[in-house]
């Protein structure tokens, strides 16, 4: 299963944004807690810082009220040595270091443009100095300075010291420079563990998302679309396989019931298609079947017509050559060559007479007189005239009839013709010697009930190139003199007279098999 | 002694020819018209016993001919002679009282015997 990983896919969109918001947020977030934490601390580190600008101040009372300038020195001194302690100085009113932590700072002045300076003097008047502190950058860290004044009290004015006269207010301030270092380490510390928190909390976050999202959305989308192309390209039988009870189950649902539904309307579709292509089969075929029988039968009047015309015509001269050759026969002793002579003529007149009768079956196919027959009984008057005959002697007859075979509307003449014909040819087939069987059933074919009758040889059969031509008039492969090309010609007139059919089963060497097929006349019983 | 008067009506000569070589040395009388109205006038002026009368002929056909020897001369035989015999057109003329048919062409032994088996039936 193909699935796309890139941003441009849904679940990329998703996890990029909802990635972004987390991140963003969790930095805001962060940001202020830590911004918060920072002034805590720093608020803590000022007040501990005013605490320790007190306890100098405090410390350094005695001496100063003593006016013992190397006790403070010392205990400025001391102090100045304590961890975070940078720097302790203690100003006098003119600017002057008084005592330091560094010995060497004692006695230098400092301008009073100095930033210490200006944080209570402005560049006129007197000062008005009120506690402060201020955060400056150090070497590696941060460094808090305490500024912190020392009044002029009661007990300084009255100091054996007389230094201080009573009206000053201000005597000097005490600063104090403590080192953030702590606090700094601290907060870069915290800062990388929460930079950490971050990322792990959105990695965390973006990977769960991403395989809910992956399960929940890409994978049956993926599901869906890949079931859309293959619909598109005409698999109708794919089967979307999700089962969940959410939109995209009741969306897969939907699309399954939607393929079947366009399966069944193409199937539909398609057996409607075949169904008008066969029956615009079936109806072609009949109007060509209908052509063909209307030209067949215009072929058959015609020469039925014209048969008529060249019978009256040559019947009369033929009656003149067969009379005069049997006047003339008289006269010749039998055995004779004149004899046989007169006997050639008398044989080929007969032979024209016989085409004349062929062809003169024609004219009688389209005038027939129909009426209810039995098939069986015109088959048996067939094959008495021809069981007698020389030609069938070495034949064997069969003959299946069924006993409750419908009649047909025929003229039993005509059919008495058919059917001589077909036993005749068979014989022909089958060279004096071999089986023929007759055969007769009730058949049904599309709801119509039909009479046929199978005439079956073991002769030796017909070959694919004659059987196109066998029912056109004059086609015959028997020998010169023997068949005029007009008997098959003649049934398939009259069978189609009687609106049946004709079909032929053969194997050379095998046999043939004639089956003609008539319409049942429907009795009441 | 004549066996009997035959008049043959055939439109063709070779018929009338091939009737006569055929029935005079059998010892019957004949005589011959080209026509329907040719024969039926011979018939006007004697009496035959048979008429072997083509079926189709110009002017009047045999069916015309039959029916009106049968109508005038009832006692008179007719054979119809035809070079396209249809059930129809013999069942026609056996139907208006024809003694029989002979089909074309016929053989000398043929039309003997048929014309004997009418005198054979008169006879009786």
């Amino acid at each position: 299963m193909r699935v796309k990983k890139s941003f441009h896919s849904l679940t990329g969109k998703l996890i990029l944004t909802i990635g972004t918001l987390m991140v963003v947020g969790s930095l805001l977030f962060w940001f202020f807690l830590f911004k918060h934490q920072e002034k805590e601390l720093l608020a803590s580190s000022v007040k501990y810082g005013y605490s320790f600008v007190d306890y100098i101040r405090n410390s350094t009372r005695y001496g100063m009220l003593t006016n013992q300038d190397l006790l403070i020195q010392q205990t400025v001194e001391a102090v100045g040595v304590a961890e975070g302690v940078q720097n302790v100085q203690i100003f006098n009113c003119t600017g002057k270091i008084a005592y330091s932590s560094d010995k060497k700072m004692v006695g230098t002045v400092i301008d009073k443009n100095a930033p210490v300076c200006l944080k209570c003097h402005d560049s006129s008047g007197p000062a008005k100095v009120t506690p402060s502190w201020k955060v400056t950058k150090g070497e590696h860290y941060r460094v808090l300075s305490i500024v912190q004044p020392i009044y002029n009290e009661f007990s300084c004015s009255t100091a054996a010291c007389h230094v201080h006269p009573k009206n000053k207010r201000m005597l000097g301030l005490v600063q104090a420079d403590l080192s953030l270092e702590l606090l700094d380490k601290s907060i870069m510390q915290q800062g990388i563990a929460i930079t950490a928190y971050v990322l792990a909390f959105s990695v965390v976050i973006s990977a769960t998302l991403c395989i809910i999202l992956w399960n929940l959305v890409s994978t049956p989308l993926t599901l869906l679309s890949q079931g859309m192309r293959k619909v598109a390209s005409g698999d109708l039988d794919h089967h979307i396989e999700i089962h969940r009870r959410d939109e995209i189950g009741e969306l897969a649902e939907t699309f399954n019931a939607m393929n079947a539904e366009l399966k069944k309307a193409k199937n539909e579709l398609m057996n409607w298609g075949n169904k008008l292509e066969r029956k615009v089969q079936e109806k072609t075929d009949a109007i060509h079947r209908a052509q063909q029988q209307l030209v067949h039968s215009e072929k058959l009047a015609s020469l039925g017509r014209m048969a008529a015309g060249v019978a009256h015509e040559i019947n009369s001269p033929l009656t003149g050559i067969v009379t005069f050759g049997h006047l003339l026969l008289k006269k010749f002793p039998k055995g004779s060559e004149e004899y046989e002579d007169v006997e050639v003529i008398i044989d080929q007149a007969n032979r024209c007479s016989n085409i004349i009768k062929g062809l003169l079956g024609f004219a009688r196919a389209n005038t027939a007189e129909k009426s209810p027959t039995n098939i069986n009984d015109v088959l048996g008057s067939s094959l008495n005239i021809v069981r007698n005959k020389a030609d069938f002697f070495n034949i064997t007859l069969v003959t299946n009839f069924d006993p409750s075979l419908a009649r047909i509307k025929a003229d039993a003449p005509q059919l008495q013709q058919v059917f001589l014909n077909m036993i005749v040819n068979a014989a022909d087939a089958c060279e004096g010697k071999g089986t023929i069987t007759i055969t007769t059933k009730n058949v049904k074919e599309h709801d119509h009930d039909f009479v046929e009758i199978e005439f079956k040889d073991t002769g030796y059969g017909i070959k694919d190139e004659d059987l196109e031509k066998i029912f056109e008039p004059f086609f015959t492969t028997k020998p010169v003199g023997k068949g005029t090309g007009l008997g098959l010609a003649v049934t398939h007139g009259i069978i189609q007279e009687h609106g049946g059919k004709i079909t032929i089963n053969t194997k050379v060497g095998e046999g043939t098999s004639f089956i003609i097929r008539l319409p049942a006349l429907k009795e009441t019983s | 002694m004549s066996k009997g008067k035959i008049l043959v009506i055939d439109d063709e000569d070779i018929v009338r020819l091939s009737c006569s070589r055929t029935l005079v040395p059998e010892g019957y009388e004949l005589k011959m018209a080209k026509n329907g109205p040719e024969g039926l006038k011979l018939l006007e002026e004697e009496s035959f016993d048979l008429v072997l009368t083509d079926l189709k002929m110009p002017n009047m056909d045999g069916i015309e001919v039959l029916a009106n020897i049968k109508g005038k001369w009832p006692a008179t035989d007719v054979v119809i002679v035809t070079g396209y015999q249809t059930v129809e057109t013999a069942v026609k003329a056996i139907k208006l009282g024809a003694f029989d048919y002979i089909e074309k062409p016929f053989t000398p032994d043929t039309l003997i015997a048929t014309v004997s088996n009418v005198f054979k039936i008169r006879n009786k």
